[in-house]
């Protein structure tokens, strides 16, 4: 029964995305065609309607919408320029300085905004152009502005890790946000590693190094938005706000600095507030099918057949740990990070917490490992958007990505194998 | 066909902008009476909660009609113009099928069950079906929208 159940499922699943069906809606046909293999027509269909509604009714999630806004906001809002300058005054010096400017830009942006997208966007419009001035190829530029925007998904505030937190069935969203810095800020100074190595290697001239006068002044005018961080990062980990509340107090605060800072007015804040919704039903829609999916195979039975399957290969923790990253970098080949925390968080934390890995280290270890799947095509969004905003091919970004997929695997291996790297900061704070 | 579209898309439009422009007020306003006010508002969460629903339902119709779902179109790609019609035709028409049967007939089932069980909300009393009923009110505007989408692709 189990192995029809996911025959059909793959098999519906894999056809529809090869004709070109959005993914949303090949998650959510294939969990109907599955579900009605066991469960009559009206029921069936039903439940699946039911599973949408409540998958998405959660205070949880409702900062999903906030951050997206607030990132929006920043976009618009001039927050992302003044994050630029502070990184120009900082790195600006060493080789390979506009790609060090990008990372350290997109590490920055990641460390107030919620989402890689906004990041890579903000980024790519505003470097892009001047990375080609100055002798960066087009490729090179967009590899690096789309792995470095994916380090803002571990470095909190992140939507992603408050996805995970409701799949894992309530991990502390405290604990998983302060366990993404150091995997975040580690991912960043290996990516900047490889950047200083390809700019010196093709022999880009370096810049001028900024008198401490210069840092001082760009960093004043980038406080009132790192000071964003400090509330709503200090907010949530003291306690004192839920992530939901901190992620409202995120759009005031952004919405707020963009007026004075009058790049929004009240002209462009509906076409800012329909971009923030229309990019919240994507992202909703992608989160309730699934949620049904992961609905279908709890009800099918399937999480337990897989476990029991990876257990029978092995009970060694390096081993197991190893087969689920390979798998998750496949699955992230070709799916979303959100559905795939979605589906398959259910199905491999039971089997790590059974080897004693902590979950909040787990989720950190495969958003990271997903980060590498949403620079890849087939379903890379953050390459899309990326490539889009710099006006070049995918198959340009592909070489110069390789070198900086590789520093993000030994990222991802070391943040595996040495759970410290996640789980210390946490327990400072006693999360 | 065209201006019914276009109007539709609009209304929607509108319809995002005040759902999530009342979501910021509302969680403001919990914030604000939770730390300022100390009293703690009753029914915000609830209200927020189920507006994000409407966010995320009524939003599928309008993201499916301005297609930003996002698609594998590798294979899709390589074929002939005449047979990329052809399967764009097919996707859409399973959509319009899919959504029929699932925000349709399932939704309005939803519906009807939570009417005759006459289910409330915890907090603010509203009658469940009240907030199923985004369901099968996107369905159709996703039907339609396929629909007008399929007599265009040509």
């Amino acid at each position: 029964m189990e192995i029809l159940s996911i025959g059909i499922l793959l098999f519906s699943f894999l056809l529809l995305l090869t004709i070109g069906m959005p993914v949303a809606w090949s998650i959510i046909i294939s969990s109907v065609f599955t579900l009605l293999v066991s469960v009559p027509f009206i029921p069936g269909l039903t439940t699946i309607a039911q599973r949408m509604a409540t998958g998405i009714d959660s205070f949880a999630l409702l900062a999903i919408p906030f951050f997206i806004l607030s990132g929006e906001l920043m976009n618009r809002g001039g927050i992302a320029q003044r994050l630029i300058a502070f990184a120009k005054a900082l790195v600006g010096f060493l080789p390979g300085g506009l790609a060090l400017i990008n990372i350290i830009s997109a590490m920055l942006m990641g460390s107030v905004a919620g989402s890689a997208m906004a990041s890579a966007s903000a980024m790519g419009s505003i470097l892009g152009p001047e990375m080609e001035k100055e002798g960066y190829s087009k490729g090179f530029g967009v590899a690096v502005n789309i792995t470095s925007a994916t380090t803002g998904l571990v470095i909190p505030p992140s939507n992603i890790l408050i996805v995970y937190s409701l799949a894992s069935g309530g991990a502390s969203i405290a604990a998983l946000f302060l366990a993404g810095y150091i995997p975040g800020i580690l991912t960043g100074m290996f990516l900047m590693i490889v950047a200083m190595i390809w700019a010196k290697k093709n022999k880009i001239p370096t810049r001028k190094r900024a008198p401490v006068s210069k840092v001082f002044s760009t960093f004043i005018d980038a406080l009132p938005s790192l000071m964003l961080l400090v509330v709503v990062i200090g907010g949530i980990v003291s306690g004192v706000f839920t992530a939901t509340e901190a992620s409202a107090i995120a759009v005031i605060y952004t919405l707020i600095l963009g007026f004075i800072y009058k790049e929004i007015n009240s002209k462009n804040f509906p076409e800012i507030l329909l971009k923030a919704s229309s990019t919240t039903a994507i992202v909703m829609f992608l989160i309730s099918a699934s949620m049904s999916m992961s609905w279908v195979l709890s009800f099918e039975n399937i999480p337990e057949m897989i476990s029991s399957g990876i257990m029978s290969i092995s009970d060694n923790k390096i081993v197991i740990l190893l087969l689920i990253n390979l798998t998750l970098l496949f699955i992230g080949i070709f799916m979303d990070m959100t559905p795939a925390v979605l589906i398959f968080t259910p199905i491999f934390l039971p089997v790590v917490t059974e080897l004693g890995i902590d979950p909040i280290h787990f989720g950190i270890i495969m958003i990271l490992n997903l980060c590498i799947g949403l620079c890849t095509p087939p379903v890379g969004s953050v390459l899309f958007v990326g490539v889009g905003v710099a006006n070049t091919s995918i198959q340009k970004v592909l070489k110069p990505l390789v070198p900086l997929f590789i520093a993000m695997v030994i990222s991802l291996t070391l943040v595996t194998y040495i759970p410290a790297l996640s789980l210390w900061l946490p327990s400072l704070f006693n999360l | 066909m065209n201006l019914i579209e276009n109007s539709l898309n609009a209304i929607l439009e509108k319809i995002l902008v005040v759902i999530l422009g009342i979501m910021v007020i509302n969680v403001s306003w919990q914030v604000f009476s939770r730390y300022v006010l100390a009293n703690p508002s009753s029914f915000t969460d609830e209200l927020a909660r189920y507006l994000m629903v409407w966010l995320g339902v009524i939003g599928t119709a309008y993201v499916s009609g301005k297609k930003l779902h996002v698609a594998i179109d590798i294979l899709p790609d390589k074929l002939s113009p005449k047979r990329q019609v052809r399967l764009k035709k097919i996707v859409n028409l399973i959509i319009a099928f899919f959504a029929t049967m699932i925000f349709v007939i399932g939704g309005s089932n939803l519906v009807y069950l939570s009417y005759i069980l006459g289910q409330k909300s915890a907090a603010l009393q509203i009658p469940l079906y009240v907030v199923y009923l985004c369901i099968p009110f996107s369905g159709l505007c996703i039907v339609f929208f396929k629909m007008c989408d399929f007599k265009k692709t040509s």
